[in-house]
């Protein structure tokens, strides 16, 4: 049955029922539901990857909300600018796939601004300081909110779409302060991003090369994987590794691998700061619980642990080229490598992979104290509070631009929608508490304790008591580009040591700070922390 | 009938003093008034008087006034020789507007301080950019770099000669040779860097790899140390360029006349000796020529390096290009960059001056 027919069955049964005076809300919740399962079979997991036919079979099904609230044909002649991302052919391409019925239904046309995750950075900071914003719609993370609705370069979401796009559904912690700047609320959100631990069950267990336990501390992470090297790996047969780092710059965002280790060591469950003094933005990052991270790794490379020519592989290879095709045992990534894993073309880990939160450290370090406390200790990691799309200012003057950007927007992030980027490769992972019932992803195809497993990884980061949150300030990623060009240089062993190498990152943020301005810095990365 | 009494010709004893000091006059007085304006402006946008000046408008169009007050001031003063020069006009504003003032803005970036991500924009900041590239050891690291990338031209060289000899003489072949020895050079870089650097070269999956581990070796590694890592920039970088030159040469060995040859044959001159005496005596000035564009190819050599390594490991591959590009990429920091950038300007000048000096002094008739 199609969506169409779908729904107009569902709306006489609807009238018939107003006429009546009968309750039809059981038969218009199973038109929903089977809405919902009708998008998770496009294609149907084990179908192979999606393609851009199944992106706009999911745009077509889900125009049910734009419907209600704007005419066929209202936005003729409007041309919209939408900038975001093209990373390993997902975002963008999606994009334009969900919303070409879109454009079909409304009139409006969309042009796309293309760019690969090292240079959306950059391009976005030159827009924001050249005051060359050319881009009505933009993909964007909330660490940038900071730079843009602080500049008041954002366009205030309306109510309209705050009920179009069913807010109230989001997990907690992408719930107000986030999207938001001085109480107005300015984003909506299409993902949910923390950092979750991934690894191959086939390495653990009884006979196991990796050991009996999988590792949950980075203690042992790290011993079992300098253990590893000289093992085979027995997927592929070809070198056994433990656990991957990416060692490369990212454009900013390979900053968040090696948070993932200090999380662990240096954020204190009293303390909700970890990157900063909250009262001085005196950087943390050469403290001893991240120069200990630091060092976990210059022990690794020391030992020959990473697969060869590590140092120099592109961060998104890590993922796709190298954990998701079988080399390597355990990795911290985003949740899209829980559900490409099983959908996607490029993995062959599906039978064998096993998800939880960042691994805890047997030990933390108290910057509030100074010293090191003998506790175990969890801290997954927020990295990057998620995607977002928003609208620009560029529209604020024109209600009927302004109108037609906001749906666009709003239809990306609609609630069924966003139950198919949950489930299938699409950069984005679980973001609304709708996301977590486990019997659509196992009507989908999942098996229950997969589903499970991956979607319990993500709960109980997004939930956890002790979850390092990324401030929202502005420069952040300068701070995380900087940080990240002197690792992969601590790293290549161009600095005599591990705090040497955090020193250098410490002096470079401290500049930075001054740069911006420290007081403005210190009062919003407390806002941020909620102080 | 003269030419004058078919057109008014006003030559320069036409000229009146009067008319002369007209003509200066508005010439320096559209400047003042342009110059002005640029002040007025400059003081408005840092926000020291408050004149309403929302864009740079006002300051283009005293520009504009001053090129046409200048236009007008040369017939005024000079008559008919003026007009004449009014031909050179369209090319002076051209070289104003697109040479000289983007130098001039990019040396007052230069001396600034300006991140993309800093909310106060760019802030004069006097010699802190040259004193940062002072200290800079990933920079100078760079320059170092730069010398090794050029000092490899000459291994180049020798290739290019060798092919070019090759493709010269009467090999079984040649025409296929010439075109099969030509074709990457009609490849791009970026290319380049990806069917050899993230393609053959690929760790996992590349063929090279593969046909090492089925040969014993565990783990082939091209890219996880600097020397190596360095090495393989260079040879992607001479894979593409070497043609280039090898084209050149063998232009060159063609001109050589063929009875010079033949006649030291006849004196008995062995192929060795006929090589260091007459060929390659010959092509000293073709050879040079290649050398020295090919130097100036490879002072560009940033992106071979920017999409196989970005530089790395830790900045161990960049070349000055590359790492200038980063730092205006990857780190915003416009104001450095830009220093960098200007500084690197100033040493190819100097560089290629001194470089092309001797080689006008190595190519010249000893006789």
């Amino acid at each position: 049955m199609s969506r169409r027919k779908l729904l107009k069955g569902a709306a006489s049964v609807g009238a018939m029922a107003a006429a009546s005076g009968a309750i039809p809300m059981a038969v218009l919740a199973d038109a929903h539901s089977n809405l919902r399962a009708e998008l998770l079979s496009i294609p149907g997991v084990g179908q192979g990857s999606p393609t851009d036919a199944d992106w706009q079979k999911v745009g077509e099904l889900t125009l049910g909300p734009t419907k209600e609230r704007v005419q066929e044909g209202e936005f003729d002649g409007i041309e919209l600018t939408f900038m975001g991302l093209n990373n390993q052919n997902l975002h963008n391409f999606l994009f334009r796939g969900f919303l070409k019925p879109w454009e079909a239904y409304t009139g409006a046309k969309i042009n796309w601004i293309d760019l690969a995750q090292a240079d959306y950075n950059p391009r976005l900071q030159q827009a924001i300081a050249t005051g060359t914003v050319d881009f009505d719609i933009i993909e964007m993370g909330a660490p940038f909110e900071g730079d843009t609705a602080g500049k008041g370069l954002l366009d205030e979401m309306p109510e309209w779409v705050k009920e179009q796009i069913e807010a109230d559904d989001l997990v907690d912690y992408l719930k107000e302060p986030v999207g938001t700047w001085d109480g107005k609320t300015y984003r909506i959100t299409i993902d949910g991003d923390c950092h979750t631990f991934a690894y191959r069950t086939d390495y653990f267990g009884d006979g196991g090369i990796g050991g009996a336990e999988v590792p949950r501390t980075w203690q042992q992470i790290n011993q079992v994987t300098k253990d590893l090297v000289g093992k085979e790996d027995p997927l592929t047969g070809l070198p056994a590794h433990g656990y991957l780092d990416p060692l490369k710059g990212w454009g900013g965002f390979g900053m968040y691998f090696i948070l993932n280790r200090a999380a662990a060591y240096a954020k204190h469950p009293d303390d909700p700061a970890w990157l900063f003094d909250p009262d001085t933005m005196k950087p943390r990052v050469n403290n001893p619980g991240f120069v200990q991270a630091i060092q976990d790794v210059l022990d690794l490379i020391e030992a020959d642990a990473y697969p060869t020519d590590q140092i120099n592989a592109d961060p998104g290879t890590t993922a796709f080229q190298q954990f998701l095709a079988g080399t390597g045992s355990m990795l911290m990534w985003w949740g899209d490598v829980g559900s490409s894993a099983r959908t996607s073309d490029t993995s062959v880990v599906g039978d064998v992979v096993g998800f939880g939160i960042n691994p805890a450290s047997e030990r933390r370090y108290n910057a509030a104290a100074g010293a090191w406390e003998e506790e175990m200790n969890e801290a997954p990691q927020m990295a990057y509070i998620g995607w977002g799309v928003y609208v620009t200012n560029r529209v604020s003057g024109d209600e009927k631009k302004r109108k037609a950007a906001w749906s666009a927007a709003a239809h990306l992030g609609g609630k069924d929608l966003s139950l198919w980027t949950s489930a299938y490769p699409s950069g984005f992972q679980p973001y609304r508490n709708s996301h977590f019932q486990f019997q659509e992803w196992e009507a989908a195809g999942y098996d229950r304790a997969y589903v499970e497993d991956y979607l319990g990884s993500n709960a109980d980061s997004y939930n956890h008591p002790n979850a390092a949150i990324e401030p929202r300030i502005p420069g952040i990623f300068q701070y995380y580009s900087v940080a990240e060009d002197e690792l992969a240089k601590g790293f290549a062993g161009q600095y005599g040591s591990a705090q040497e190498t955090a020193d250098a990152i410490a002096a470079a943020w401290e500049e930075i700070t001054d740069q911006i301005g420290r007081d403005s810095q210190i009062a919003l990365y407390k806002a941020s922390l909620g102080l | 009938m003269s030419e004058g009494e078919y057109l008014h010709v006003v030559t320069r004893d036409d000229i009146s003093d009067g008319r002369r000091q007209f003509g200066r006059l508005i010439v320096w007085v559209t400047a003042a008034l342009t110059i002005l304006v640029a002040i007025l402006q400059v003081l408005d946008h840092r926000g020291a008087i408050d004149l309403g000046f929302e864009s740079w408008r006002p300051t283009l169009y005293a520009y504009c006034t001053w090129i046409v007050a200048f236009c007008w001031a040369q017939v005024l003063v000079h008559g008919e020789q003026g007009k004449r020069r009014l031909f050179v006009v369209p090319a002076a504003i051209f070289v104003v507007s697109m040479v000289i003032f983007p130098l001039i803005f990019a040396l007052g970036i230069a001396f600034s301080d300006w991140n993309l991500s800093s909310p106060d924009g760019r802030q004069f900041n006097g010699l802190d950019n040259v004193r940062q590239m002072w200290g800079d050891p990933f920079y100078w690291n760079a320059m170092t770099n730069m010398v090794w990338y050029c000092l490899a031209i000459i291994v180049e060289y020798a290739i290019a000669f060798g092919l070019a000899l090759m493709l010269n003489s009467q090999i079984r072949g040649r025409k296929f040779f010439r075109v099969a020895f030509l074709l990457p050079l009609m490849l791009s870089p970026v290319a380049v860097s990806w069917m050899i650097g993230k393609s053959m070269l690929e760790i996992r999956f590349g063929p090279v790899s593969r046909l090492l581990r089925n040969l014993g070796w565990d783990s082939p590694s091209f890219f996880g140390s600097a020397e190596l890592a360095r090495f393989w920039i260079m040879a992607m970088d001479a894979w593409t360029f070497i043609p280039f030159m090898m084209i050149m040469i063998l232009a060159g060995l063609q001109a050589i006349p063929r009875e010079l040859r033949e006649a030291a044959e006849v004196d008995g001159a062995s192929p060795w000796r006929r090589f260091w005496e007459i060929t390659f005596p010959l092509m000293l000035p073709v050879s040079i020529t290649a050398i020295l564009i090919r130097i100036i190819f490879k002072l560009k050599l940033a992106d071979i390096i920017i999409n196989v390594t970005s530089g790395g490991p830790g900045g161990a591959t960049d070349s000055v290009t590359s790492f200038i590009f980063r730092e205006y990429r990857d780190r915003s920091n416009v104001g450095y960059g830009t220093l960098l950038a200007i500084v690197y300007l100033v040493v190819i000048v100097i560089a290629m001056t001194i470089v092309m000096k001797l080689a006008d002094r190595w190519m010249r008739p000893r006789y």
